[in-house]
């Protein structure tokens, strides 16, 4: 495992967008900062401009205004940054889906493969969202050798 | 004020232009007026009897256009009474007069209720697009009846 | 000392690696503290390192239009000004040599921080940028004043020296400023300004989270907000130690007690500005401002004052 990449495990910033949403998710994922649950300890920090971010949390379904936004934000963000969805209405919409100002759902908005890891739940839970952040961070490595290994031994 | 006296009020202060008051429960008043008394009473309800004004609703129903005026009289909880006032409106070109310019606070509401009811509001100072994204066909109005967007809007950006 | 012993004090010890190494060690300790303060658990021991590293590895985007020397350039004289202070101060303290007027030259070298932040913000062609380099303009118009009249209580108690060593070895003789009362009203004075120096909460406009959206240095990403990230490390370090050697005595005559002592003194100055930090909100600008013109420069006048008479 590179430095680079273990570095950006260590310490990912976190920039949060709302694309519509009902603020539900978004207060539960303030939650995750709180002293519950504190993302603090992996090096979670959330930073307020979308340069500085190492993934971007999306939550809210896709309305025509702030889909436009959302995808100039990925576009504005330095790579690499994993996009996590958030919520039910991030995934595919939810309940909104055939309202008049909603467009396609958050994965085609963005480019194909931009989006890591898909978080369920109205909202999810902030336990959720950090096994979401993790499972994130996990797919910048390669499929691990040691477990497998383990597994093995214990059959014998 | 307590709500007997808030009633009294505004059944003296108005007089017959309240036409049909129906008092649903101690907090919550309706009554109708013409349209083309809306500015006078709705002046009168928030400049001389100082209810504030909270919202108003649009509605599109079977038959006519309905827009309800929401004021609040508000007194030491629990004595505080909603007063609101229904107009009925042409089912094919619904207009009315905008109250915007005795109850300034109304400005929004009816630039939102132009967007997305299609209501002409005669005399509104600022009619601007509100709520809608900048490419959405002026003449589509998303909340009345029967899907009006299908067909004309792209569904993708 | 030849060209040789001078690269390595300026780049080793007491310079570059050193600041860094001690740099983030403090720079753990406020985010620690911080979170022990708020009931949290608080991030593991390498934290400022991975944080750095993971900078390094991002690319940087530079807006259209941006001027590239100035973006590039910004980051590196802010952290050049940081590194020349710190080996100043380690010098004088460790090595016990100087050059006669180096506190003037510590002082000027300790603005260059600051206007790189605001060079940075004004190359970034970004208007919330612009409002927060503003902001550190307005910032240093207020702190800047008591901070050199609360630098300039040791100087006129000394007798007009002018040499970090020299000021230390009169505090050897003498016992530190701190314990007499001019000197006490200084190093309360200099904690403020410091607290504004560092752009740390209650004064960190210029890089406001919520309000500007990460302010000056909204536009930038990667090895050049690594270079900004670096130098307000390596200020945790540099200046708390300048106010420690000009203020409290220093690491004294580098016996073992006076090391422990020295990095104590150290210590409770960083835990003192993380207190601060965590418990007040940030003000805003021109509330901080009329602070430090008031409220702070008063004080430091009277400082000065008392210096002269005696006291």
């Amino acid at each position: 495992m590179g430095v680079k990449v273990r570095a950006l495990m260590k310490s990912p910033w976190v920039f949060h967008v709302s694309a519509g949403s009902c603020n539900n998710c978004d207060i539960e994922i303030l939650d995750c900062l709180c002293p519950r649950f504190d993302i603090e300890r992996f090096g979670a920090l959330l930073v307020g401009s979308i340069r500085h971010a190492d993934a971007l949390l999306v939550t809210g379904a896709m309305n025509r205004k702030s889909a436009r936004r959302v995808r100039q934000l990925y576009e504005q963000a330095a790579k690499p940054c994993l996009v996590i969805a958030i919520g039910a209405c991030a995934l595919g919409q939810g309940i909104f889906r055939d309202s008049y100002s909603m467009v396609q759902p958050l994965d085609e908005v963005l480019p194909p493969g931009a989006v890591t890891v898909y978080v369920p739940g109205c909202p999810p839970r902030p336990e959720a969202m950090i096994v979401g952040v993790v499972k994130a961070l996990n797919q910048l490595v390669p499929a691990k050798q040691p477990v497998e290994a383990k597994k093995e031994q214990a059959d014998e | 004020m307590n709500r007997e006296q808030v009633l009294k009020q505004v059944q003296n202060t108005l007089g017959d232009r309240v036409k049909n008051l129906f008092v649903k429960n101690p907090r919550r008043v309706y009554f109708d007026v013409d349209p083309g008394d809306v500015v006078e009473i709705t002046r009168i309800l928030h400049k001389d009897l100082g209810a504030r004004f909270c919202i108003a609703s649009g509605m599109e129903m079977e038959r006519d256009f309905e827009i309800l005026y929401h004021f609040g009289f508000e007194s030491e909880p629990p004595e505080g009474v909603l007063v609101s006032a229904r107009v009925h409106l042409d089912k094919d070109k619904p207009a009315v007069d905008s109250i915007t310019p005795g109850v300034p606070a109304a400005a929004w509401i009816e630039r939102e209720m132009h967007e997305l009811l299609g209501i002409e509001f005669r005399n509104h100072p600022d009619m601007r697009p509100l709520l809608l994204a900048e490419d959405w066909p002026a003449d589509v109005c998303p909340l009345r009846r029967g899907k009006p967007w299908e067909g004309k809007v792209d569904r993708r950006i | 000392m030849n060209i040789l012993e001078a690269l390595l004090v300026f780049l080793v010890f007491p310079g570059f690696v050193f600041m860094v190494i001690v740099g983030m060690l403090i720079s753990w300790v406020d985010r620690k503290v911080t979170a022990r303060v708020q009931f949290r658990v608080g991030p593991p021991l390498l934290q400022p390192l991975y944080d750095f590293l993971k900078l390094m590895g991002k690319e940087t985007v530079v807006p259209r239009g941006a001027s590239r020397l100035a973006f590039f350039g910004a980051p590196l004289i802010g952290l050049a000004g940081a590194v020349f202070v710190g080996t100043m101060v380690g010098v004088a303290m460790f090595l016990g040599k100087g050059f006669g007027g180096d506190v003037i030259v510590a002082i000027y070298m300790l603005v260059l921080p600051s206007l790189a932040v605001i060079m940075g913000g004004i190359a970034s062609k970004n208007p919330l940028a612009s409002v927060g380099a503003s902001r550190e303009m307005k910032l240093i118009v207020g702190y800047e004043l008591p901070f050199i009249l609360a630098l300039a209580v040791p100087v006129i108690q000394s007798g007009g020296r002018l040499q970090l060593a020299a000021l230390l070895q009169y505090q050897a003789e003498h016992g530190s400023f701190a314990t007499t009362l001019s000197g006490l009203v200084a190093l309360v004075i200099a904690i403020l300004c410091i607290q504004a120096k560092m752009a740390v909460v209650p004064f960190d406009q210029a890089e406001a989270e919520t309000e500007v959206m990460g302010g000056a240095l909204i536009e930038y990403s990667g090895p050049a907000l690594a270079m900004y990230k670096l130098t307000k490390i390596l200020m945790f370090y540099a200046v708390p130690m300048f106010v420690v050697t000009l203020l409290w005595g220093g690491f004294g005559d580098l016996s073992a007690v006076a090391i422990v002592l020295g990095v104590l003194k150290y210590l409770v100055l960083v835990v003192l500005i993380t207190l601060i930090r965590n418990t007040n909100p940030r003000v805003r600008i021109e509330h901080a401002v009329a602070f430090f013109w008031t409220w702070v420069s008063i004080p430091a006048l009277a400082a000065v004052v008392l210096a002269a008479v005696g006291l």
